[in-house]
Order: structure tokens, then sequence, then C-alpha cells
């Protein structure tokens, strides 16, 4: 699409907020503010969101396999690659997070050492994948 | 939801109050408070055997589906609790449960106007000598609130809670609240619950009546920066003292974008306020056990926002906004505070 949508979305938040907003009052002059804000982080994420997602699937489901290994467990299947749809990628990351959170309890009940590399690998996962989708405007 | 207007409210009251004559309501307007209950302000004029009355009033409903798990009733008696009791907040007037009325029960308490509430303007340049003030304010009123004896006050609606139980009772509500409002998988926060269980804290100081939401943006300030009254009540229960501390060091409160907490001051700063204020003591060990409960009932919050967008036919913009600009921030300060960040 032209204009590219980040360029397009980050405009009309900013039509919102300085030439809408301040002729509103109250409940609807909030209303638009938050919508200009909601703009500006599609702004922010939309150019980089299904690369992120497909890279970050990448990264899961090879930590969660190892995990489900180390366990004796089958691996969750391998979803069909070629569907780089946002919604499917994202399916496909909460399926694989789920995973992720029984895993994770189970690798902190065992005391082997392996387990205990395993949660680091954890963590350092989960800090990437939050850092990967740090808000600029958000307070932290 | 049918919306409010003067017509409803004129013939709500009319046969609320029969003995009310000329009842005239103006100047109506929808505030933009809080993501959990519409807000709206008016004038209402009538007259009884008494002569003219006009007033200002906060009519505040509840919506058909909610981020928080509360109603009219528990917010308007957790109000009428604490007032009058070292801690301002407005006066209640009115509570109607039956929600045939408005489409969802509704309050009227006494509109406090003149006076700011925006946590965001105390960010701005011309703010800044005044935040030291601002600060001691919101802390010291925090700590009055913890100092304040359960017994004087009747907290008989609320759900009761011991010191040696009420920690886990507040991860187990907030654990459920998340559970029912699953919209995916949350792999840091459930991580943090399971640290939480294991690690519980000792038994709290004493048992206070907990506002569950205290923070820049939930109280009125004047010119000054003196606080004139808290709001938002609709969370308050019997608790630890030390979880409206916890909740309002909270970094995605923390509205400055810095080491200010609630964007007002730094963390050692407010800590050494409330502990004068309330004459109890911030045990490190168990405030970032609160610390870290809070940031489970933040991103259950979070979540049910937008579950909530999903739930009903006109959903609230401020449920999408929410969810979307706080849950990674929520997932950031959990890393930082179980040290993984």
């Amino acid at each position: 699409m032209k204009p590219a949508i980040p360029d397009a979305t980050q405009f009309l938040a900013t039509v919102l907020r300085d030439d809408i907003m301040p002729q509103l009052t109250g409940f609807r002059a909030g209303n638009v503010g938050m919508a200009a804000a909601m703009l500006d982080m599609v702004a922010e994420q939309w150019d980089g969101a299904a690369a992120r997602l497909h890279a970050e699937n990448k990264v899961l489901r090879a930590l969660v396999a190892r995990c489900a290994i180390h366990f004796g467990q089958t691996p969750p299947l391998t979803p069909d690659e070629e569907d780089l749809r946002i919604s499917s990628l994202t399916r496909e990351n909460e399926v694989l997070k789920t995973h992720l959170i029984d895993l994770h309890a189970a690798i902190e009940a065992d005391d082997s050492a392996v387990a205990g590399a395993l949660n680091s690998e954890i963590w350092d996962f989960l800090r990437s994948s939050v850092e990967s989708q740090r808000i600029s405007s958000a307070n932290f | 939801m049918r919306d409010i207007t003067d017509s409803a409210l004129s013939t709500y009251l009319a046969k609320r109050f029969p003995d009310w004559r000329d009842i005239a309501i103006s100047n109506l307007e929808r505030l933009p408070l809080g993501a959990s209950r519409e807000t709206f302000r008016f004038d209402l004029a009538y007259t009884d055997e008494a002569g003219a009355h006009q007033d200002k009033l906060i009519l505040r409903r509840d919506p058909p589906a909610s981020n928080v798990d509360s109603d009219r009733r528990h917010e308007y008696l957790s109000y009428q609790a604490i007032y009058g009791h070292g801690v301002p907040v407005p006066r209640m007037i009115l509570l109607e449960e039956d929600a045939s009325h408005f489409d969802g029960a509704i309050s009227l308490a006494e509109d406090l106007r003149g006076f700011h509430n925006s946590e965001y303007q105390l960010q701005e340049p011309a703010w800044k000598d005044r935040l030291p003030r601002v600060s001691q304010q919101m802390w010291s009123t925090m700590g009055k609130l913890a100092a304040v004896p359960c017994e004087a006050l009747d907290l008989s609606f609320m759900v009761p809670a011991t010191p040696e139980n009420t920690a886990m009772q507040q991860l187990d509500y907030w654990e459920g609240q998340l559970d029912a409002n699953d919209v995916g998988p949350e792999p840091v926060t459930r991580a943090a619950i399971r640290w939480l269980r294991a690690n519980p804290p000792t038994p709290a100081q004493k048992l206070a009546m907990v506002h569950g939401d205290f923070r820049a943006g939930n109280f009125l300030y004047d010119d000054e920066g003196t606080l004139i009254a808290v709001l938002d009540w609709e969370m308050a229960h019997l608790g630890d003292p030390l979880e409206d501390l916890a909740w309002s060091m909270a970094r995605v409160f923390s509205f400055g974008k810095d080491e200010r907490r609630s964007g007002l001051a730094p963390r050692e700063e407010a800590i050494a306020i409330w502990e004068n204020a309330s004459g109890l003591r911030a045990d490190p060990d168990r405030l970032h056990w609160w610390e870290l409960m809070m940031c489970v009932k933040g991103q259950a919050i979070w979540n049910s926002c937008a579950h909530a967008w999903g739930a009903v036919e006109t959903p609230f913009v401020i449920h999408a906004y929410a969810a979307w600009w706080l849950r990674n921030a929520q997932d950031r300060a959990i890393l930082e505070l179980m040290g993984k960040l």
C-alpha cells in the first residue's frame, strides 16, 4: 500500500492529536487521544511484526523442542512455514508459549544441570521476546 | 447500553424521590476517567419541603463487561466506610442497584470540581516545583489509610482476610482473573506466579483497608499540589497495607518514564514518606513480594481489558489502548523484579 502504512498511520495520529483532539473535551477528547496513541503503536510495530514473529517462532520452536526432549516428550509439530499472515504466526506463537509455560514449570522443579541450562535459555528467550516488543511510548 | 440522558435521569429521580419537584438536569458530560466504569458529571436542581437545592454530582455506571470484577455496591460502601476517617473522599449520595433503570447499576456522589486528577499534567514543566508536595500528599495519605484501624470501619461487606492469608488470597484471586480473562499465554507472568507461591511473605504487620488502585491519576489535587480526595475505590479490600505502597511503585505507572515512582518521587523517598505517615515499616523482602504480586495483578487487569474488548457490542477505546500499551511494559517490570532484565 502507498503511502506506506507506518507513514500514513503516524500522520493520522498527528492529525487526531493536534487538529481534532483540541476541539473536543472530556470523554471524546480522551478517546481521540488514545486512538492517536494506538495509531502510533501500529506505525511503530507494523513493518517488523511478521518478521519478528517468524524469527521468534523459529527460536521458540527449537527451545520448546529441546525442553520437551529433555523430558522424553514429543516436540510440537512444525507448522506451515509458507503461512506468514500475522494471525497465523501469532497463533503458532501462542501454541508454543503455552507449551513453554508447562515446560518451564517442569524445568524449575528439575535439579539437573541440563535443566539449569535450559532454565537460563528460557529466561534469555523471554527477555529477548519482551525487549523485541517494547513500545517507545511505554512508561517502562 | 442506552445513553445516560437528562430526561432519563430526571425521570428516575422523580420516581425515586416523589417529594422532589421541578427536577432539572444540566451540563451532563461523560468524563474520561478509568477503564472499568463509565463516569458522568451533571448539575441537579430540585425543590422539596426544605426549599430549592442545587447540587453538582458524579454518576458512575457499571458496564456490561469490565476489566475489573467489582460492582457499584462494593465501591459505594468502600467510600462510605472510609469517609470521615482522615482520608479525604467525596461523599456518597445514592446507590441504585436495579440495573433496569440505566442498563447497569449506578451510584451518585458529590462532585468536587475545580481540581485536577491528571497524572500526565504532573509531568509538565510547570508542575515540577510542586511535585515534592504532591508526593508528600500522596504517600502520606496512603500511609494514613494504612494506619486506620480496621475495627473502626464498617468493612463487613468485604471478603474477610487475616494477616496470614491475605498474600495468598490476593495471589489466588488475581491468578483466577488471569485464567478467567485469558487472551493468550503469559509465560513471564506465570513464572512470576510460581515464584510468588514458592516464596510466600511473612504475615502482614497489620490488616488495613487497602485502596487497591492508589496512584497518580486516582486522586484530586489543587493548584498548590494539595491532595483533595482519593478516588476509584472499586478494588478496595481488606489486606496488607504494603499492597498499596507496592502498587504505587509500579514501573507501568512511572509516568515520567524515569526512576520517579508514579512520576512523582524516587522509590526510597516515597517509601520514607509512607513509613513516617503509617507508623509501619516497609520490610524490603515483603515489599518486593508485593511489588511482584502487583505486577501479576496489573497483568491480569490488562488481559481483562483485552478480554472485555471482545466481550461487548460497543467496546471502550481504553480497553484496547490499555492492553496494547501496558502488557509488554508489565512483563518488563516483572523481569526487572525477578532479576532477569
